[in-house]
């Protein structure tokens, strides 16, 4: 606001006097010549003119009353601090966007000042803002200066004794340049092999160049391992910030990562590259950006639009420090000598000192790689072991599942320790016996085996077969869901079967007998019958058969031996039981042995016809047991006898 | 004219769910597997051609873990899609693998991506029923048995998400 329009501002918002502060004089004359100009002739003097004349208030309230209202809202404004700070607020943002480049050069020096005064009053504000931003840079700066020096400090050292190095010390003496410029100059020998341009966000490669003699693995896995590896670091040493790697070193080989917004550059470089190199990258990289931000912004796997980015990483695979040619002939060994002994000892000491300390620097680098690698190798170990572990630990479970006879109904791991706990039949193979052959640890498992019935047939089969044991004529097979019984088996054994398959539990599987053929039935049963009816007569005090027995016993032989093959297809044994008898006649003990010696003729006689002896049992009931009780010779006649009984048995 | 993409893909999953055997059987590597207990990811490479279009699929094969605060949630950071995996014997991997999702959408919106529920040789264990598996589908879930022992599955699934991340 110029000094002038703050006048007038000033003059407008005065405070009006009572009177009205005209010149009412002036006026007056005014008017007179207002009515001239309307009645030439009248005649008229501005006499008597009253100091106050209400008329006059009346005219100014007709001609300007509006402007009075409207500039004392204005006023009202101007005059309240809040109410005009509102008003200029509102409208201060655009004045300022509208106005031109002076009012930037009017408040610069204000601002400056305000500045300046604020951080002499508290410079730790500042310091704040400017911390996350200014500290990695200064980091990074030192740490290349650092590096940039060792490596000069390197060279130098190296090179302070050579015949090569007094030359240099000359050039240097004389280009007035520092020694280990020059040295870095001559020394620097490297080769840019590979240069991949990453995309920040994706990890994806978007152009890769590799010098010609260079080889390596697939770019693309390499791109996107690069990626992983600096989320790695980043996410792994926070206090790295946003920065990330930008140097990896293996042997002579170093991995210089240059990040941009949108691309990162990493570089493969052989050999020993000035900090200048970095440079270069980074100008690259930027030329890159300017050139292609907007496909690198919106790049979505596709690099066949970038195509002409690998123009420029050709320019960094172009950068290289060739080596020397080798050393010329005709070295002047004497000049070596000389400076070796005017360099003294001490200079000597300084460089074996300085060999020792890097020696021991690389040393122990080595070691913590190696330990790294270790602790890599046991935990990758760790994980093999407990995967092959656990395979064993499962091909266990899937046996004792597919064991008959096992129910598992829990498995798991417990405390470091497999734990396995089910239901086991008695009957059913032994856990522990599987787990030895699974391969598992048996000291890393524990089981718990509840026992119980299983009611799968093969179990009731052999439970029953314990109890039950069949005889050799009885085949006991699972059909189905039944057990059945084939063969053949005496009555008894057929008894205590029907009492067994009653006491089977209900739901599982039943034992079926109707296969089973009862021996005292059938052929069996009526060769038997016929054997049994047979009897050998004799005369009275006789032991030998009565003439004419002889017929009878060779048919008793004979069915003998029928009934004894029979029998052994049947799978049971048929034993022969002779018992003689005598009459009443003369004392009973002599009729006794009489009865024995009868039935012991008739099984000699048999033997003699081809049955075998060891199924025949003999006995004798004297006269006990008559077959013909009267008192008659008819009847002595025939109680002089030997009978015959077929006993069956079981074949087990 | 033959075109060519590469497309991130992560693949997540639980402890030894068989991601490596499928990512061993299937893909390109060059990297040895210690890089997952070291670095925990290695990339892999998994080329799918879509008639004239070769699509490699850069595949960062995360760490296994149940633990899932320890997965590196910055290795998702630009992914076309994502391959969850789980072990149909074992219905918990299946839990983590859904699980995984939800992180994953939570970090970085919905994304194409495929569950393969993987050991579908070992099928008289299989743990995870037809009604479980309706209901993933029916949720928009693109599921696969799949084995990395007989390849069931497999190369449809990648085919498939090449498919769908390019489209």
């Amino acid at each position: 606001m110029t000094a002038s329009a703050a006048e007038t501002l000033e003059w407008l918002f005065r405070p009006r006097p009572i009177d009205s502060g005209i010149d009412r004089t002036a006026l007056a004359g005014l008017l007179v010549e207002l009515a001239r100009t309307v009645e030439p002739k009248a005649c008229v003097q501005p006499t008597g003119i009253s100091s106050v004349d209400p008329r006059l208030e009346q005219l100014r309230d007709l001609l300007v009353g509006h402007e009075i209202e409207v500039l004392g809202r204005l006023r009202q404004v101007v005059e309240d601090p809040e109410r005009l700070g509102v008003a200029v607020g509102r409208v201060l943002p655009a004045a300022i966007a509208s106005s031109d480049a002076r009012l930037g050069q009017v408040l610069a020096p204000a601002l400056e000042k305000a500045t300046e005064t604020s951080i002499r009053n508290d410079p730790r504000a500042l310091i704040n803002i400017l911390h996350p931003v200014i500290v990695p840079a200064i980091r990074k700066s030192i740490a290349e200066a650092i590096d940039s020096t060792f490596q000069s400090l390197n060279e130098s050292l190296r090179q302070s004794l050579t015949w090569r190095g007094l030359r240099w010390r000359f050039e240097a003496w004389r280009t007035g340049k520092p020694f280990a410029e020059v040295v870095l100059k001559h020394t620097l020998v490297y080769q840019v092999e590979h240069v991949f341009l990453i995309h920040s966000h994706t990890g994806l490669l978007i152009s890769h160049v590799a010098a010609a003699d260079a080889a390596s693995q697939d770019p693309q896995l390499v791109s996107s391992m690069l990626t992983a590896i600096q989320d790695f670091v980043r996410d792994s040493f926070k206090g790295a910030g946003q920065q990330g790697v930008d140097t990896l070193r293996l042997g002579d080989l170093r991995l210089w990562c240059e990040a941009g917004q949108f691309a990162m550059l990493a570089a493969v470089i052989r050999g020993n590259p000035p900090e200048e190199l970095r440079d270069s990258l980074r100008s690259v990289l930027s030329r890159i950006h300017d050139e292609r931000r907007q496909a690198l912004e919106s790049f979505d796997g596709d690099s066949s639009g970038l195509a002409d980015v690998a123009a420029h990483l050709a320019d960094c695979t172009a950068l290289r420090q060739q080596a020397r040619s080798a050393r010329k002939a005709g070295f002047p060994w004497f000049v070596f000598v000389a400076s070796v002994l005017l360099a003294g000892t001490a200079a000597g000491a300084g460089l074996w000192r300085w060999q020792v300390v890097q020696e021991q620097a690389r040393i122990s680098a080595e070691i913590a790689a190696e330990i790294a690698q270790e602790q890599a190798r046991v935990r990758a170990a760790e994980l093999e072991r407990r995967a092959a572990e656990e395979q064993l630990w499962s091909g266990y479970l899937d046996r004792l599942r597919a064991a008959p006879g096992i129910v598992v109904t829990e498995a798991g791991e417990r405390n470091g320790k497999f734990a396995v706990a089910g239901l086991r039949d008695p009957l059913a193979p032994d856990p522990a016996a599987i787990l030895s052959e699974s391969g598992v640890d048996p000291a890393r498992v524990v089981s718990r085996w509840q026992p119980y019935q299983a009611l799968d047939p093969v179990f009731v089969l052999r439970r029953l077969e314990a109890s039950l044991p069949p005889p050799r004529g009885v085949r006991l097979s699972i059909a189905g869901d039944r057990i059945v019984a084939e063969g053949s088996a005496t009555p008894l054994w057929l008894s205590r079967a029907r009492t067994a398959a009653r006491m089977l539990p209900a739901g599982g599987p039943q034992l079926d007998l109707s296969q089973v053929q009862n021996v005292t039935e059938g052929v069996f049963a009526k060769l038997r019958q016929t054997i049994q009816a047979r009897e050998i007569r004799f005369n009275t005090n006789d032991s030998l058969p009565a003439p004419g027995q002889d017929a009878v016993l060779d048919q008793l032989a004979d069915e003998i031996k029928d009934l004894t093959a029979l029998a052994s297809t049947m799978h049971v044994t048929a034993h022969i039981r002779l018992t003689g008898h005598a009459d009443d006649t003369g004392p009973g003990t002599l009729n006794l042995s009489l009865s024995i010696a009868r039935a012991g003729a008739v099984m000699a006689l048999l033997k003699k016809r081809g049955v075998a002896a060891d199924l025949i049992t003999i006995g004798g009931a004297g006269q006990l047991d008559p077959l013909d009780e009267r008192n008659s010779d008819t009847a002595r006649s025939a109680n002089r006898r030997v009978s015959v009984a077929v006993l069956v048995e079981d074949e087990r | 004219m033959t075109t060519t993409v590469q497309k991130k893909i992560c693949m997540l999953g639980g402890f030894s769910v068989g991601k490596t055997s499928l990512v061993k059987r299937f893909v390109q590597s060059i990297f040895s597997e210690s890089y997952q207990t070291t670095v925990g990811v290695k990339i892999d490479k998994k080329t799918v051609t879509l008639g004239d279009k070769v699509v490699h699929l850069i595949l960062w094969d995360l760490a296994g873990e149940d633990d899932m605060s320890s997965l590196r949630m910055s290795y998702l950071r630009g992914s076309a899609g994502y391959v969850l995996v789980a072990d149909g014997t074992r219905p918990a991997t299946l839990e983590t693998a859904l699980s995984l999702r939800r992180r994953v959408e939570a970090d970085c919106g919905p994304l194409p991506f495929a569950l393969l529920l993987n050991k579908y040789d070992l099928r008289e264990q299989w743990a995870v029923s037809d009604g479980d598996l309706e209901a993933l589908r029916g949720s928009g879930c693109r599921v696969r048995s799949s084995s990395a022992r007989t390849g069931e599955g497999v190369e449809d699934a990648f085919t498939d998400l090449a498919t769908r991340v390019t489209h």
